[in-house]
Order: structure tokens, then C-alpha cells, then sequence
């Protein structure tokens, strides 16, 4: 038990600050797409690296964005 | 308070494309007459949507920016409009926060950095090369008036022309990125196999 614990995890580093990103604005779609898993689900922060502000703010855009049809609610699975 | 609102609505055009005009002025004349001041209308264009609403695979979306007290409670009015009126899909109101403005104002700082540099890659031939620095800056002021002029279409932040631009840079700005974290990521491993 203490082994797996102790595993590092690899975790990726969040780009989103280092591009200077202050506001993740819901418009920029391109952006909002590469944390949606195929499914259309938000990517959680323990796989995407983004701190707790970064993913509150991409969340809620998300959300917008989702509401306003420019995402997606669910995406074609592919197969 | 004094806030900065922002909204955006989805009309159905696939009966009356003039609906946009009608609904847009509609709403314009309602946040007039209730006291807001209307900075910025900007028309996205017909937008295939994400996912069908109401069987339309293709809509027409209007954002409008305006300011007002809040206690005036403008949204609140323009969303019994909204409601009532069966053309519009969907709306979405909220208040544009200090962060976003500040994130707008540095959006607007790249694009122009970006015109300027491309611009002197194209001035860029061999003779060009030789020429003092001062020319060059001049040139550079030249540029930069243009970019200024250009501005008003160019900071809207809907205008498809200017999301492109910015999304490509950002992709070329992410695979360097994205190159130097493999690289780091590979040391890392490394490092743990020892």
C-alpha cells in the first residue's frame, strides 16, 4: 500500500500560465476543446496540471460555452 | 454600481433573416431607455451551433456590450424580452470582470506585436538588412500607426478574422511549449528510473 502512495504521478504542467493567460475567455473555443476528453467532459485538474483558480475559471467557461452551443454538451463517441 | 454587462443571443434566422435587425434594435432601445449606455454591438454572423436547438443546425449570434448601474437591473429586463420572444435560442448576460478586460487589453498588445513583426519579415529582404537602426525603427513607427488605425475592427474580440489569427499564434506558441515539457518530462522519468 505504501508503494502505490508513494508513486509519483506524472503530472502534466499547465500551459495556460505559462502562455500568460489571465481570463479563459468562453469565445476562444480552440482553446476550451483541448480540456474536453472525446466525450465532450471537462478534463480533470489531476491529468490537465491547472491550478484550483485555473479550472474554476475554465469550468465556468466551459459551461457558457456549452450553453450557448459553441461546445458541445455530449460528443459522437468515436468507434 | 457602475458595471460593464455583456450579452450575447442566438437568433433563429432560418425563417426571417431580418429577425437579427428586429430583435438587436429591440434590445438596444430597451437597455437605452432603462438608462444603460451601449459601448460595442458586434455581430458575430450566421454560426453553425454545436448541437441542434429546436432542429436549426446553423443560427445567427449578436453580442452586445453595454454599461449601467446595477440597480437598475437591466439584465433582469432584457431577459424577460429574451423569453418572450420565440426567435431567439438562447441568451446569455454577465459582467465583464477587471480580469477580463486586462486579458482584452493584452490580446490587443500581441496582435499588434504580431502585425509589426510579421510586417518587418516581409521588409526583411538582403539591402534591408544593412540599413541603420534608426531607419528601421521608423519603419516600425510607421507600422504601428497603421495597427492603429486598424484597431476599432481589429479588438473585437468576436470577429472571426481576428479569433483565427490569434488561435494560430497561440498553436505555434504551444507546440514550442509543448516540445519543452516532452523534454522535461523525459528527463524527469529518467531521473526516476535511477
Amino acid at each position: 500500500m505504501r508503494e502505490k502512495n508513494t508513486k509519483i504521478r506524472k503530472k502534466r504542467i499547465s500551459r495556460l500560465g505559462e502562455q500568460g493567460i489571465v481570463f479563459i475567455d468562453f469565445r476562444d473555443t480552440k482553446l476550451l476543446v483541448r480540456y474536453l476528453s472525446e466525450q465532450g467532459k471537462i478534463i480533470p485538474m489531476r491529468t490537465s496540471g491547472n491550478t484550483v483558480q485555473q479550472q474554476r475559471q475554465l469550468s465556468q467557461a466551459i459551461k457558457r460555452a456549452r450553453h450557448l452551443a459553441l461546445l458541445p454538451y455530449i460528443s459522437d463517441i468515436q468507434r | 454600481m457602475e458595471n460593464l454587462y455583456c450579452t450575447i443571443f442566438i437568433v433563429d434566422i432560418s425563417q426571417n433573416p431580418e429577425e437579427v435587425d428586429t430583435v438587436s434594435s429591440r434590445i438596444q432601445q430597451l437597455i437605452e431607455d432603462h438608462g444603460g449606455i451601449i459601448k460595442r454591438v458586434n455581430p458575430w454572423g450566421k454560426q453553425k451551433l454545436a448541437y441542434p436547438i429546436q432542429n436549426r443546425n446553423y443560427a445567427f449570434y449578436v453580442e452586445i456590450e453595454f454599461t449601467a448601474n446595477s440597480h437598475l437591473n437591466i439584465p433582469n429586463i432584457i431577459e424577460q424580452e429574451f423569453r418572450i420572444n420565440d426567435r431567439v435560442l438562447r441568451y446569455l448576460t454577465y459582467v465583464v470582470t477587471k480580469k477580463e478586460l486586462q486579458q482584452r487589453e493584452i490580446n490587443a498588445a500581441r496582435m499588434k506585436q504580431k502585425v509589426v513583426k510579421t510586417d518587418e519579415e516581409e521588409d526583411k529582404t538582403p539591402p534591408a538588412e544593412d540599413k541603420n537602426d534608426s531607419e528601421q525603427v521608423d519603419s516600425g513607427a510607421g507600422l504601428i500607426k497603421e495597427t492603429e488605425l486598424m484597431a476599432p475592427d481589429a479588438n473585437g474580440d468576436g470577429s472571426p478574422e481576428t479569433e483565427e489569427e490569434k488561435g494560430e499564434g497561440k498553436e505555434k506558441a504551444e507546440d514550442v511549449v509543448e516540445e519543452k515539457i516532452e523534454e522535461e518530462q523525459e528527463e524527469v522519468s529518467e531521473d526516476k528510473k535511477e
